[in-house]
């Protein structure tokens, strides 16, 4: 077995019996504050709300977002979290019919309101057009901007049923794809729209 | 993230007394709309506030309604109803471009207007956390560093540009603020609303403790006005204005009455032209106007060590969206 | 090994053909299980605190109010944990093999002291949430003792310079000498004697993130002695070998299981610090515990492209024969040399002289390692700028100077096992309409927006090399096929399934597949090298011919009866040198006034080998050129010299590419059949990365008129050459 505590042990009570040493500021590093909040009662909220189609109440930290929600107290573990700010899609669900980053809002805030998710989207287990256009056009290479690809263009057609190409990417541009599939990814929502995909 | 408390407004009064209230109990309190950049900066550690008054919730805000021959614009009208929007599109055209171009349809799902005016710079030593005036300190760490896009006018002592695309156009259409905050509620130019670093390195604005920005007054534009907005990105979405332009011409025939012309991605504040606009008014639009024009426009402009390909830019950018405003019908 | 040679290839039933993903259905409806969405009972989260200092010493570390913060249960430092992590940085970039093990003096643990690199991990904590081990970090307080630091390779090695090692900073090879590496052929001075004219330049290369949509996360459980670590990587076989020996336990004590992971492109080969990080935090907290990285952990904590600084000097006869390359090249490591280093490229061209040596040398940046195609786009973009330029000053069109001095033979001695980069090169020029897009004056289009073309072309290797397949028949004829691949995203599972059906003569349908679990699969080399496809298929390969041979001895099984096959092999190339080829063709439109470059058009052409199946193929060549678009044009891990610091570390800051941006990609495969491989496959999935580069590269100096030596191409670097 690896050199765990093999020298040094810290146990926790020789940590409580230190002195402590200053954090020494010695450059312009950003650094990493200093909170010590989690002793204080953590702020609670009861809320409801309807997810894929079902209305589920639940007391949530008013600090969790919708994705932590979503995929650690439902368990609707396909959205994903790509980079927990706003910045990749990964984690697009639809609020009320409009794609959205669940990384980027509060669960609170989705009290009294609907949210689909990729899980949503299949209906009595048959595949949305989208899902089946998806895999005939190899959409998902690794997968996981996938679910988030999905909701953006189920978004999209809510709204325009009739995308072309260029209101496709400027509907999705708010998701990115790493392993860069963008041209299936475009190909796949062309072709569902034109299936009639609702 | 820190915890917070989340508490919802039933009204402007409501929020800043909820926001007041917090403060007297010392603990710190931020208003939000949207919530995509306020949640970005608590999970840097960048904002630490204790509650969020939440203005989501305040009714009647997010409309579009004609007011004094004009539009009064609710502060938490979505970006992406504001750019869909069929009047804002008709006659405040600057308006609905700018709020098109913002970050991605997730973002503007959400976003607010008020949100994206008030939206805290994106600068990376800010939002790297570095203690700078934006988080504290009493530095700027753009100046003598990597600042290619960092400012080029009204930089000193911090050298940030305003990163809202809407700011530009409100000011290009000469919009009013409706401010509510503990003392009441004032209206201020869109132009006075921002500040330069001069006057409060801190800040981007004039909002005090607990003011927040309610509605945007839009006056109605005169026959023969059109306008538009024009941003330049470093890839083809979810970046902030590296240059951006918001005109706005009233037009004669082939003659220009009068001219706004505000750019963006340039200085801590949108930045107005008066000199390019007096230059314009009761003039042809010619080639040889534009380009003076834009040769004017960036006249006292100081580049910092790596951002003097801002200048050739923006002057490409203003020369450009003259001519092709011009030529609209 | 089947003896067809180069022929055009004859249609089989099953390989060849467009199918679908078999998980296609998981990966869509958001079933498939990801390492983060493992939720075991009682399971602690856990978060790492990095360095803030791209080069200190940590005099000292106080995590009693950490500890005291009501939910967290354990905390790691350098204090309570050194465990060596081999795969993170070796002697000679090599495996931290036994030998390797006794000798080196490079360790690199899963904590160090000091600190070399700003993200370097300081102490792990977990708690029972992710919120109490986020605040934790903040409650934890390090003192440093800051050091001078340095961020660029060539000032590395100035004799000034700050060691990050003792022995300083050239990195040390296998047997701790600093050398660089070294690679000639001929006498290079005899070549630039030989020459009319000889050119030189220099060209740098940016570090670039893997940034893969997948953040790193990890799940270890104990159950007695016994490891299972649910963990995103490329190789279930070498992350457990890696673990087990980083850890000192038997290799049958740790199982890996990887059933879906999210992109990694090479930097989720291998075992990382944090699996090893993971795994001592739940043994020593007593309970499952998940690691989850943030994006801004996963741009500095794991590693990127190598920046490069590459000067070359190119000796030519005047009517454009190559007569000597040399390059002098310098790769910056990082803190820890998790690989080469090397710069590669010039084996493409044929020429009697060269002379290459590369210093891989430490920097106090994110570390460096396996990113698509390592040492090729950098290195590519590199010489063939530097080759198109040369066209360029001899008043040649590149694509007949490129025909002229390409590859023939493996450093011009070694045959490769079937030939097709003229027929990539004649074909994509023809397709492209090379002639009509190409300006033979650069930047001579009237007004500021110019077009202009480029062409790179490349080879790529396609190794063979040992693998393990098992095929098991069932009395209801279902196959199951158990291989060690897991699916980085280029669709292993359904090429071994397929495969397999081609191989037994029974539909995909009828074939499982298991993957992903070392407790159930045979070893595999892992997706690396673009060689999963090659190796383990032709594993499969074998393994259904054993298991037919089963059913002819045999017969059918019934009832409970099942037959296997299995097989091992390790062919060879009996001497010969295996590649895959292509070229790619770029038109671009640079608005000069506004610096701003669009890609217009983009042609692939690549053989590699038989195609298993074209529609998971078409999806590699068209991602490898995107990415390549990306590097050229976007994405660079910004560091403030002053103070060290990286800037742009996250998916707004790197600026990938996104659907706005990403050009329509036309792929054309020439297939063939050399008789290696399964079926004559070749490797795909990095080469189309690998021309992308100085493919735009070459586009926008045709454009413009202005060779752009620094990556990446960006408005303030076209506009101030310009200006």
């Amino acid at each position: 077995m690896a050199k765990l505590k093999s020298k040094k042990k810290i146990s926790r009570r020789k940590f409580l019996q230190g002195t402590g040493a200053a954090l020494a500021v010695a450059t312009a590093a950003p650094g990493v504050g200093a909170q010590n909040t989690a002793t204080d009662a953590i702020p609670r909220t009861a809320i409801r709300v309807t997810v894929n189609g079902t209305q589920r109440r639940i007391e949530v930290e008013d600090r969790w977002t919708l994705v932590e929600l979503l995929r650690d107290h439902f368990g609707l573990t396909g959205t994903k979290i790509g980079c927990d700010r706003g910045e990749c899609g990964a984690c697009t669900v639809l609020l009320d019919g409009k794609p959205i980053y669940s990384c980027s809002n509060l669960a609170v805030w989705a009290d009294g309101r609907s949210v689909q998710t990729v899980e949503g989207l299949t209906q009595n287990g048959r595949l949305d057009a989208l899902q089946q256009s998806f895999i005939e056009h190899d959409g998902p290479q690794c997968g996981f901007c996938t679910s988030g690809q999905l909701m953006s263009a189920k978004g999209l057609l809510i709204r325009n049923p009739r995308p072309t190409a260029d209101e496709i990417r400027a509907g999705m541009t708010g998701n990115l794809c790493r392993c860069s599939n963008y041209n299936h990814y475009v190909e796949a929502v062309l072709a569902a729209a034109k299936g009639g995909s609702r | 993230m820190k915890p917070f408390a989340n508490s919802n407004a039933r009204d402007l009064q409501n929020a800043v007394q909820l926001a007041q209230n917090a403060r007297q109990d010392g603990r710190t309190a931020s208003f939000v709309g949207g919530g995509s950049d306020l949640l970005a900066l608590v999970k840097e550690r960048i904002a630490a506030p204790d509650v969020l008054v939440n203005l989501k919730t305040i009714k009647g805000l997010d409309q579009v309604k004609p007011a004094n021959e004009g539009v009064s614009i609710g502060g938490l009208i979505t970006l992406d109803i504001l750019s869909r929007h069929d009047l804002i599109r008709r006659q405040y055209t600057v308006l609905a471009e700018a709020a098109e171009t913002v970050a991605t349809p997730q973002i503007r799902n959400v976003g607010t207007l008020a949100g994206n005016v008030c939206q805290r710079p994106w600068c990376w030593y800010f939002r790297n956390g570095f203690p700078c005036y934006k988080n504290g300190g009493n530095t700027c760490f753009s100046f003598g560093g990597e600042n290619q896009f960092h400012a080029i006018f009204g930089g000193g002592p911090s050298y940030i540009v305003h990163p809202s695309d809407t700011a530009v156009a409100l000011v290009a259409l000469d919009a009013k603020f409706r401010i509510v905050g503990p003392s009441g509620e004032r209206v201020i130019p869109a132009a006075d609303f921002f500040a330069l670093p001069q006057q409060n390195p801190a800040r981007e604005n004039v909002l005090a403790a607990d003011e927040a920005l309610a509605e945007v007054q839009v006056p109605a534009p005169r026959a023969g006005t059109r306008s538009t907005y024009h941003k330049i990105m470093d890839r083809e979405a979810w970046t902030h204005a590296v240059v951006s332009a918001a005109m706005m011409l009233e037009m004669d025939k082939q003659v220009c009455r009068s001219a706004r012309v505000v750019l963006g991605g340039v200085a801590p504040i949108p930045w107005r032209l008066p000199q390019v606009e007096q230059m314009l008014a009761g003039q042809r639009i010619t080639d040889t106007l534009a380009a003076k024009a834009a040769e004017a426009a960036l006249e006292g402009a100081k580049p910092l060590a790596k951002n003097a390909y801002k200048v050739p830019l923006t002057k490409g950018v203003v020369r450009r969206t003259l001519l092709e405003l011009a030529a609209r019908g | 090994m089947r003896q067809q040679q180069n022929t055009s290839i004859a249609p089989l039933k099953t390989v060849g053909h467009a199918t679908p993903r078999i998980d296609a259905i998981e990966r869509v409806t958001g079933k498939a299980t990801y390492t983060n969405d493992i939720r075991l009972p009682g399971m602690l989260y856990a978060r790492i605190l990095r360095s803030p200092h791209p080069h200190a010493r940590i005099r000292r570390i106080d995590v009693s109010k950490a500890l005291a913060l009501p939910g967290v249960k354990t905390i790691l430092t350098h204090e309570n944990c050194q465990v060596v992590w081999g795969a993170g940085g070796i002697s000679g970039g090599l495996q931290y093999n036994d030998d390797i093990k006794k000798i080196t003096k490079h360790r690199r643990y899963v904590f160090n002291n000091p600190v070399r690199f700003v993200g370097d991990p300081v102490a792990a904590v977990a708690a029972v949430n992710r919120h109490v081990a986020d605040e934790a970090l903040g409650l934890i307080q390090v003192d440093y003792e800051v050091l001078s630091f340095i961020l660029e390779p060539e000032e590395a090695l100035k004799p000034d310079a700050v060691k990050i090692w003792p022995e300083g900073n050239l990195s040390l090879n296998a047997q701790n000498q600093a050398q660089p590496m070294s690679t000639r052929r001929g006498n290079i001075e005899e070549g630039f004697r030989t020459s009319d004219l000889v050119f030189e330049d220099r060209y740098t290369t940016a570090f670039v993130h893997n940034a893969q949509m997948e953040p790193r996360s990890c799940v270890a459980n104990w159950d007695g002695d016994k490891l299972t670590l649910y963990t995103p990587t490329q190789g279930i076989s070498n992350c457990r070998s890696d673990t087990a020996r980083d850890l000192g336990i038997p290799p049958e004590k740790v199982q890996i299981i990887c059933q879906y992971m999210g992109g990694g492109f090479g930097n989720k080969n291998q075992n990382q610090d944090a699996d090893l990080i993971t795994a001592m935090l739940a043994k020593e907290a007593g309970a499952p515990v998940k690691l989850e990285f943030t994006r801004k952990d996963d741009f500095i904590g794991v590693h990127g492209r190598w920046p490069t600084v590459q000067y070359y000097k190119v000796g030519v006869s005047r009517d454009g024969v190559l007569k000597g390359i040399q390059l002098r090249g310098y790769s910056g490591m990082g803190g820890y040399r998790k690989n080469t280093g090397t710069i590669g490229g010039i084996d493409i061209y044929q020429c009697p002289h060269i002379d290459s040596v590369v210093y891989p040398v430490y920097t106090n940046k994110t570390v460096s390692g396996n990113f698509r195609g390592p040492e090729y786009p950098q290195g590519f973009y590199g010489i063939e700028s530097m080759m198109d330029d040369v066209a360029y000053k001899l008043k040649m069109d590149p694509v007949e100077f490129i025909l002229k001095n390409m590859t023939r033979k493996s450093r011009d001695e070694v045959p490769y096992t079937n030939y097709s980069l003229e027929e990539c090169i004649r074909r994509g020029a023809e397709t492209f309409e090379w002639k009509k897009r190409w300006r033979p004056q650069p930047g001579s289009d009237p007004g500021p927006v110019k077009r202009g073309a480029g062409v790179a072309f490349m080879a790529f290797r396609s190794a063979l090399g040992r693998s393990n397949a098992v095929i098991r028949l069932d009395a209801k004829g279902h196959y199951t096929v158990f291989v060690g691949v897991t699916d980085v995203g280029a669709g292993a599972k359904t090429t071994m399934a397929m495969i397999a059906a081609e191989a037994l003569g029974v539909p995909v349908s009828k074939i499982e597949v298991v993957w992903g679990d070392t407790d159930r699969c045979p070893y595999s080399v892992g997706e690396s090298g673009s060689r999963t496809t090659i190796q383990t298929g032709y594993a499969v390969v074998q393994a259904a011919e054993a298991l037919k041979r089963q059913i002819a001895e045999k017969g059918l099984p019934t009832g409970d009866n099942v037959l296997i096959g299995s097989a091992s092999p390790n062919p060879t190339l009996e001497g010969k040198v295996r590649a895959a080829f292509g070229a790619h063709f770029v038109e671009v439109q640079v608005d000069t006034e506004l610096g701003h470059v669009r890609v217009l058009k983009y042609l692939a052409v690549h053989d590699s080998g038989r195609i298993m199946n074209p529609l998971t193929a078409r999806s590699q060549i068209k991602g490898g050129a995107t990415m390549g678009i990306g590097m050229a044009l976007h994405e660079n891990l910004l560091y403030d010299r002053r103070n060290g610091q990286p800037l742009t570390a996250g998916f707004y800051g790197a600026r990938l590419m996104t659907h706005r941006d990403a050009p329509e990609i036309e792929v054309i495969f020439i297939e063939s059949d050399d008789g290696y491989g399964p079926y004559g496959a070749k490797s795909i999935g990095e080469s189309s990365k690998v021309p992308a580069v100085a493919a735009v590269a070459n586009a926008v100096f045709n454009a413009i008129g202005r060779r752009m030596k620094d990556l990446p191409i960006t408005r303030d670097k076209i506009l101030g050459a310009l200006a």
